[in-house]
């Protein structure tokens, strides 16, 4: 049994101008959860999902440095005054960045990191990691390299280190939120098998469609506080309009539907060809002969990890030269180095790309156009990041801001750039539904002014908002256009 | 050539225990570094430098063993044959650059050797068997967790300068310096903080004990290898 009596928790940090702050998260919190209950947290970012699994599996106060007031226990025992490796044998967790949660390279030796760590017997966990990769059906991803594996993959893995140890309670931090749908189907298998087992899970998510048969409540988090409690029949009931009042995403998966008649593209038109390219391993890559694409539009491209997404997205980019493959655009033909020229991507993890000391320095590095005075684009770079509402954080370090207001800064210098092709990699993972809704419709106002946008993505929800075009690969091929 | 502990140790014909490899490592630096070109130390010198060659191609890493080979063939040769017979500058250039070559490489290959044919839990499992504390073998397995990651972290990076067609452009080389490391510094520590956690609530503590699921023994052939490595050293001092 896990008890939160009247907890109240503030993170101690400092704010751009390195002053000391607390952060208030946890406000409040009064909550029972019974052995072998399915718990779902959810919530807009920032409404202390995730501070209540740390609070589960001892992170604070123990990593996480914060005032903490009131009482957490599980059986009876207070998680703060229990150290963490004693409180580490009765939880288990699993976290939403698939890179940085493992302490090995090895497979195997990831799966057994747990149960050494509780000096369990060798020959008892050698046996243990052989009937898990047997139920798990991960026979063929043991004894590989971590850094191989695909994100779904990883996190499967991650799963099977829990189940050598076999806590009583598992917690996960969005874990889905970097996953394919067949990713998350197989997530979903796993989750019902502990669930069989009569485990705790209490898993904080965005993504609420696969645990609608599982969850045995929903917890609605604001500011906090629990804003509203849903059981079983009442979240199988939520309609897609209920969710949407609520905020949260929708409890189903939104089908797609795609009219085949307006795949004849009208208009301008860009036209991709020959574009062959295959990484060293010699199995991964894409082969596409010929696609057309229309000018102006958000397009998106689905399919499954693997399926050479990105991979595409970088080739358009051209941002690997061995590509042979042309792109033609407005009548002229672009290899891999013009390509560089006239296409921006917004990667992933945008911390990669903003490089200097204030917003304004960032949106103004991308002007290249030597024609201009400084005094011009400044006026310029002020007139795009106010379009984006970013003007007062013009003179911000780039780091200090929010996930949400770094993507923007990416996307502002990529108008900047006055390139017209702009591509998003995931540009929706892990957000909340506000969150998802701001990224497209800025996605809209930059189709207003003529960009057009390829939005790498498998987030379904995010694509019926805004894409007015779908491609779907398979296997490095297009299959659906 | 890519860093960090392997992640299998299939590959390998012979399986050296880690104790071994570092026992092998040392030697092989300290009478390459420090021995002189004639007599005993003569001897000593070519196996020294023959060990990582042939190690290298247990791990069927042949192309580095005949890159190596190549390289070390090269300086002998030189400094057999050619130094002797040519003055001035060019004998001083050749003979540095011969020096460093048979000096440096051959324990730079063994070390890349030992990297990478031992695994972090073997590394692990090692140093816990020879009493080294979890203070300093925690950080080093990181460490070497840690190359992989940074690789990836820097190939984003480059991309991202390719893309924004920054890099060419930028004159000032610390500015280049800077646009480089600020975006892969503030990443790895975001990937280390969350690394902690997670490592923490998988209940890795520094007080603690731990077992290995992963097995490694000295063999016949290490107790053969180290006792040979001890006799080279006593050699080398003695004369």
């Amino acid at each position: 049994m896990i008890e939160f009596r009247n907890v109240t928790f503030a993170y101690s940090s400092t704010d751009a101008n390195g002053r000391a702050i607390e952060q208030g998260s946890i406000n409040g919190l009064d909550l029972t959860i019974q052995n072998g209950e399915f718990i779902v947290l959810t919530g807009g970012s920032g409404c202390g999902k995730t501070t209540v699994t740390r609070l589960i599996n001892g992170l604070i106060p123990h990593y996480y440095s914060g005032t903490l007031n009131g009482e957490v226990m599980i059986d009876g025992k207070s998680v703060p005054d229990t150290p963490i490796f004693e409180t580490a044998k009765k939880v288990g967790s699993v976290f939403q960045n698939p890179r940085s949660q493992f302490f090995n390279v090895n497979t195997t030796d990831e799966i057994a990191f747990a149960a050494e760590n509780q000096c369990c017997e060798p020959a008892e966990i050698s046996k243990a990691i052989t009937a898990t990769a047997a139920s798990m059906h991960i026979e063929k991803l043991l004894d590989r390299n971590i850094f191989e594996l695909s994100g779904g993959e990883k996190q499967i893995i991650a799963c099977a280190g829990i189940n050598v140890l076999s806590p009583d309670i598992i917690v996960l931090d969005e874990p889905s939120s970097n996953l394919d749908s067949e990713a998350i189907e197989k997530l979903k298998a796993v989750l019902t098998d502990w669930k069989s087992q009569g485990k705790t899970i209490v898993i904080a998510e965005h993504r609420l469609y696969f645990l609608r048969e599982l969850a045995d409540r929903m917890l609605i988090l604001e500011n906090g506080r629990i804003a509203k409690e849903l059981i079983t029949e009442e979240i199988k009931k939520l309609t897609a309009d209920d969710t949407e009042k609520m905020g949260i995403r929708p409890t189903m998966l939104p089908e797609i539907h795609c009219s085949q008649k307006n795949t004849d593209v009208q208009g301008d038109v860009l036209l991709l060809e020959d574009f062959r390219f295959t990484y060293n391993d010699g199995k991964h890559g894409i082969n596409i002969p010929r696609l057309e694409l229309p000018a102006n539009h958000i397009i998106a491209i689905i399919g499954h990890n693997g399926a050479g997404k990105s991979t595409l997205a970088r080739n358009i980019c051209g941002l690997e030269r061995k590509c042979k493959g042309t792109l033609i655009m407005n009548g002229k033909k672009l290899k891999a180095k013009d390509r560089l020229h006239s296409c921006y991507m917004i990667m992933q993890d945008v911390n990669h790309q903003l490089f200097t000391e204030s917003v304004r320095d960032e949106v103004m590095l991308s002007m290249t156009d030597k024609l201009l005075t400084d005094e011009q684009k400044i006026k310029k770079a002020d007139e795009i990041l106010s379009q984006l509402d970013l003007l007062e954080y013009a003179n911000t370090h780039p780091m200090a801001l929010s996930g949400g207001q770094k993507q923007r800064t990416a996307i502002a210098s990529g108008v900047a750039s006055s390139k017209p092709v702009i591509i998003f990699d995931e540009p929706t993972s892990g957000l909340d539904l506000a969150h998802m809704k701001q990224v497209s419709n800025q996605l809209k106002k930059l189709k207003e002014i003529g960009k057009t946008i390829i939005v790498v993505t498998h987030d379904n929800e995010f694509i019926l908002s805004c894409c007015d075009h779908i491609v779907r690969l398979e296997n490095g091929c297009v299959a659906d256009n | 050539m890519e860093l960090g502990l392997s992640s299998t140790s299939d590959k390998s014909v012979l399986k050296l225990d880690p104790r071994t490899k570092l026992c092998l490592l040392i030697a092989i630096s300290l009478i390459m570094v420090g021995g002189k070109t004639a007599g005993v130390e003569y001897i000593l010198r070519v196996i020294c430098a023959a060990i990582p060659f042939v190690l290298l191609l247990t791990v069927r890493h042949i192309k580095s063993a005949l890159i190596y080979v190549v390289l070390i063939a090269f300086s002998v040769f030189c400094e057999g044959s050619v130094i002797p017979n040519i003055s001035g500058a060019p004998n001083l250039i050749l003979m540095i650059l011969c020096g460093i070559i048979s000096r440096f490489v051959p324990g730079y290959m063994m070390g890349w050797y030992t990297v990478r044919s031992t695994s972090v839990s073997e590394f692990m499992t090692a140093m816990d068997r020879m009493h080294v504390p979890y203070f300093i073998t925690i950080p080093f397995s990181v460490m070497f967790r840690y190359f992989p990651t940074l690789s990836e972290e820097y190939r984003s990076v480059h991309d991202a300068m390719k893309m924004r067609e920054i890099g060419q452009s930028v004159k000032n080389p610390f500015t280049y310096i800077e646009y480089v490391l600020v975006p892969i510094m503030m990443s790895t520590v975001r990937i280390a903080d969350e690394l902690s956690a997670a490592s923490l609530t998988k209940g890795l503590c520094a007080g603690g004990k731990r077992t290995h699921i992963c097995q490694i023994s000295i063999r016949l052939y290490d107790w053969l290898l180290m006792f040979g490595t001890l006799a080279m050293i006593v050699l080398f001092f003695a004369f």
